[in-house]
C-alpha cells in the first residue's frame, strides 16, 4: 500500500476514502428534515465554498451526496440538512450526537461568492433547495456591507414544511434582509401568502443590471422561475442555479450526473445560466 | 525498423517462453463461437486469429466488480484495499482495444486521476495482433487500423502461415530476448477491406451530431432498444460505475464495491422523489451515441468509439450504431444541401 503510493510519488490521492467525521448536535427541523452539525478531526474547517456538496458514507449503508448547509465564515464545523427518502437518509434519520460519519469533499464548484460583490442578491428558493441557498445567505449576512440588498424568495409545499423556522423569523425581522414566503397550500394556521413560487417574483422591485439570482428547489421549479426572471428582464449572465442529478463518485468519473457534455459533480452544481441554456437535459 | 517472422506452429512456443516470466493475458476459444481475454496458463489454448473477444482489455483496468472500500462496522472505520501493481503482458490484443485504453487512460486521468485504474494499468506491455475486419469492425472510419502499433511493444502482422513480427519498443526486444525470431524483409500483406464504415470523419461529425439531437432515429430506435444495457457492457470506451454496499453476515465487516454500469439502464439517473433525467430510450440512446461522438470528442478532438463492432454485434434488437450515425450524416447533409 505505502509503496504503491510511493510509486505514484505526488500522484493520486486516495478518491474513494471517506474521513470520519462526527455528529456534535441534531436539531429536527420538520418531519421529514433534520440539521445536522458536524465536525471533522480536531474541529479543521473544511474549508468550502456555498454551494459545494460532500458525500456523506454510513458504512454498510451507502454513500450519499448533501450540500452544505453552512456558511464558510462560521467556522470549526459544518451544517447539512437532509430530508428523509430512502435508505441511507432513514438511517441517518435515527443518529444522535456523537455518532461518527464518513464524508468526502467538498466536492463541485461553489458559487464564486467575489462575482456577487455590491450587487444585490436575490435568492429563490423551493422546498429543501432552501438548505443549499442558506449557506450563501448566512455568507451575505456575516459581510452583510460587501454586497447590496439581500432579497430572499422562499416557497414550500405548505407551512408545516417550512425550514430553520428560527433563521426565517430572523430573516423577517431584519431590516437588512428582504424576506418574502409563499406555500402552496396553507395549513388553517397560515396567515401568510399561498401560491407557487413564481407569484413573488413580479412584486418584487428589483435594480436588474446589479441583481445576481440563485435558483435552487425541485427540478420542475427552474423552467418555471428562469420563464418569470426572463419576464422581469433579468439578463441570463445574472442568474446561477443549483442543479441536482444522481451522483455516484463525486469526482467526475461515475458518469451518472452528466447533463450533455457537463459533470454536475465537477462543473457544477452550480451554473451560470448561459452556460446551460442551451443544455437541452438540464432544466 | 527490423521486422522478423513467427511460424504459426512455433506461437505455442512463444506463448511458453512470454509464460516463463510473466504474467500473460491473451484470447481464448469461450465456448463454440466466442472469444474471451483469459489468464494464459496452456500456451496451446491461446487464440491469435479471432475476430473480436466478448469484451476487451477494460476488464483488467477496470474490473466488473471491484471493492473500494473495506469496512469495519464495530470501529466505524474503512481502509482502502491494496491494488497491485498489473505488470502483465496483454498478447493478442487489436489496434481497436487498444485504443480504447488509451482513451481510459484520458479518463481516468483528467480530472482527479484514479489510484485504481493507474495501478492496474501500470506495467502493462502489450503484444498487439493484426484482424481481418468481419461484418461488424468500422474502426478504419474512425481511424484505427487494423496495422496500428500503437502503444504496442511488439506486433504480429497475420502473413500466410504465420505472424511478421514488429518490435518498436525497448520492452517489446525484453519481451523477445532469448526467443529466437529469424529477420523477415518481406513486405507486409496488403490490409483486408472494412465492410462497415461510418461515411464522415470526426472533424465533421460534431456539427453532424450537433444538428441531430431532435433527429426522428432516436425514438425510432427506441421503439426497437429493450434498454438492457449490453451496448454499454461490452463497449471497450464505456467506463461509467455504480457503488454498492456489501455487508457479512455476522454484519461486522463488509465492503463498498463498484461495478459496471450503463447509460442506456432507466434507473441511472433517477434521483429522490422518483425523478429521471433521461427517461425516455430515445434520450438514452442520444446520450449512448453523443458519448461516442461528441461530448467528449468536442474536447479531445477524437471519436471516443473505435469501432469494434461489439455493441452492434451483441445487441438482441439488432440496432448498429453505423447505421444510426450513417442515416444522420445522410440527414444532415440532405438539410445542409436544401439550406445551401
Ligand atoms: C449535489 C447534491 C446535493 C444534494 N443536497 C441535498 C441536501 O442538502 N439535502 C437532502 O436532503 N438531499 C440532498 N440531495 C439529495 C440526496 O443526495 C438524496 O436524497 C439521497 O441520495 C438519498 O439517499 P437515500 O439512501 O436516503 O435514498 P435511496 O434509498 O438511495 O433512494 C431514494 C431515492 O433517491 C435516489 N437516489 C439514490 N442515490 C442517489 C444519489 N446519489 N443522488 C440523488 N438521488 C439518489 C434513488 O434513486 C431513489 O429515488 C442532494 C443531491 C445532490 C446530487
Ligand atoms: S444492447 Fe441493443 S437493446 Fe440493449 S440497450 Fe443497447 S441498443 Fe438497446
Ligand atoms: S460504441 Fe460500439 S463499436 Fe464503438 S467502441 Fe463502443 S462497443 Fe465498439
Ligand atoms: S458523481 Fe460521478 S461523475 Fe459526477
Amino acid at each position: 500500500m505505502e509503496q504503491q503510493i510511493q510509486q505514484f510519488g505526488a500522484g493520486p490521492r486516495e478518491l474513494y476514502l471517506p474521513e470520519m467525521a462526527v455528529i456534535t448536535e441534531v436539531r429536527r427541523l420538520t418531519e421529514l428534515e433534520t440539521l445536522y452539525t458536524v465536525e471533522l478531526p480536531g474541529g479543521r474547517d473544511l474549508g468550502h465554498k456555498p454551494g459545494q456538496f460532500v458525500e456523506v458514507s454510513l458504512y454498510g449503508i451507502g454513500e450519499a451526496p448533501f450540500s452544505i448547509s453552512s456558511s464558510p465564515t462560521r467556522r470549526g464545523s459544518f451544517e447539512l440538512g437532509i430530508r428523509r427518502v430512502g435508505m441511507l437518509t432513514d438511517v441517518l434519520a435515527g443518529y444522535a450526537p456523537g455518532r461518527k460519519i464518513g464524508i468526502r469533499g467538498p466536492f463541485g464548484n461553489g458559487i464564486d461568492v467575489s462575482k456577487f460583490t455590491g450587487k444585490d442578491v436575490l435568492i429563490i428558493a423551493g422546498g429543501i433547495g432552501l438548505v443549499p441557498m442558506r449557506s450563501l445567505i448566512n455568507y451575505v449576512l456575516d459581510r452583510r456591507d460587501e454586497f447590496g440588498r439581500l432579497i430572499i424568495c422562499y416557497g414550500s409545499r405548505s407551512d408545516s414544511e417550512l425550514l430553520f423556522p428560527d433563521e426565517l423569523a430572523a430573516w423577517e425581522k431584519d431590516p437588512r434582509t428582504e424576506y418574502h414566503v409563499t406555500v402552496d397550500r396553507g395549513t388553517e394556521a397560515w396567515t401568510g401568502r399561498t401560491g407557487v413560487i413564481t407569484t413573488l417574483l413580479p412584486g418584487l422591485a428589483l435594480d436588474l443590471p446589479n441583481t445576481v439570482a440563485c435558483i435552487c428547489g425541485p427540478p420542475v421549479m427552474y423552467r418555471f422561475v428562469v420563464m418569470a426572471l426572463r419576464g422581469r428582464g433579468l439578463p441570463d449572465q445574472n442568474v446561477y442555479m443549483s442543479l441536482e442529478r444522481r451522483m455516484k463518485c463525486g469526482v467526475g468519473k461515475c458518469g451518472h450526473c452528466q447533463i450533455n457534455n457537463t459533470y454536475v459533480c465537477q462543473d457544477g452544481p452550480v451554473y451560470n445560466l448561459p452556460d446551460i441554456a442551451k443544455l437541452r437535459e438540464a432544466l | 525498423m527490423a521486422q522478423y517472422f513467427l511460424e504459426q506452429a512455433r506461437v505455442a512456443d512463444f506463448v511458453a517462453h512470454l509464460l516463463a516470466s510473466n504474467t500473460v493475458y491473451a484470447p481464448h476459444r469461450k465456448g463454440s463461437r466466442s472469444y474471451a481475454f483469459a489468464k494464459a496458463d496452456d500456451p496451446a489454448a491461446v487464440v491469435l486469429d479471432y475476430p473480436r473477444t466478448l469484451s476487451s482489455v477494460k476488464k483488467f483496468f477496470l474490473p466488473p466488480r471491484e471493492v473500494l472500500l473495506n469496512f469495519d462496522l464495530t470501529l466505524d472505520a474503512a481502509s482502502v484495499p491494496p491494488v497491485e501493481p498489473g505488470n502483465a503482458v496483454f498478447l493478442g490484443v487489436h489496434s481497436y482495444d487498444l485504443a480504447a485504453v488509451r482513451r481510459l487512460d484520458f479518463n481516468f486521468t483528467t480530472g482527479n486521476p484514479e489510484r485504481n485504474y493507474l495501478a492496474r494499468r501500470d506495467g502493462a506491455r502489450f503484444i498487439g495482433v493484426s484482424y481481418v475486419p468481419d461484418k461488424f469492425h468500422f474502426a478504419g472510419s474512425v481511424g484505427i487500423d487494423p496495422y496500428d502499433m500503437t502503444g504496442c511493444d511488439m506486433f504480429l502482422t497475420k502473413h500466410a502461415d504465420g505472424w511478421i513480427v514488429d518490435i518498436p519498443t525497448g520492452e517489446g526486444s525484453e519481451l523477445a530476448a532469448g526467443f529466437k525470431l529469424e529477420a523477415h524483409d518481406e513486405p507486409k500483406p496488403p490490409r483486408a477491406h472494412f465492410t462497415q464504415h461510418v461515411f464522415v470523419p470526426q472533424a465533421r461529425l460534431g456539427k453532424v451530431m450537433e444538428a441531430s439531437y431532435d433527429h426522428p432515429v432516436w425514438n425510432e430506435t427506441a421503439d426497437a432498444c429493450l434498454g438492457c444495457g449490453t451496448c454499454n457492457l461490452v463497449c471497450p470506451t464505456c467506463y461509467c460505475f455504480n457503488v454498492q454496499e456489501n455487508v457479512d453476515i455476522a454484519c461486522t465487516s463488509g465492503q463498498r464495491e463498484r461495478s459496471w454500469d450503463g447509460c442506456m439502464l432507466r434507473g441511472f439517473t433517477e434521483v429522490a422523489g422518483g425523478e429521471f433525467f433521461r427517461e425516455k430510450v430515445a434520450a438514452r440512446q442520444r446520450h449512448r451515441v453523443y458519448r461516442k461522438f461528441k461530448y467528449i470528442s468536442d474536447v479531445t478532438g477524437q471519436p471516443w468509439c473505435v469501432g469494434c463492432g461489439r455493441c452492434t454485434a451483441s445487441c438482441t434488437a439488432k440496432i448498429s450504431i453505423v447505421e444510426i450515425v450513417n442515416r444522420l450524416i445522410r440527414d444532415s447533409e440532405r438539410d445542409e444541401s436544401i439550406l445551401t
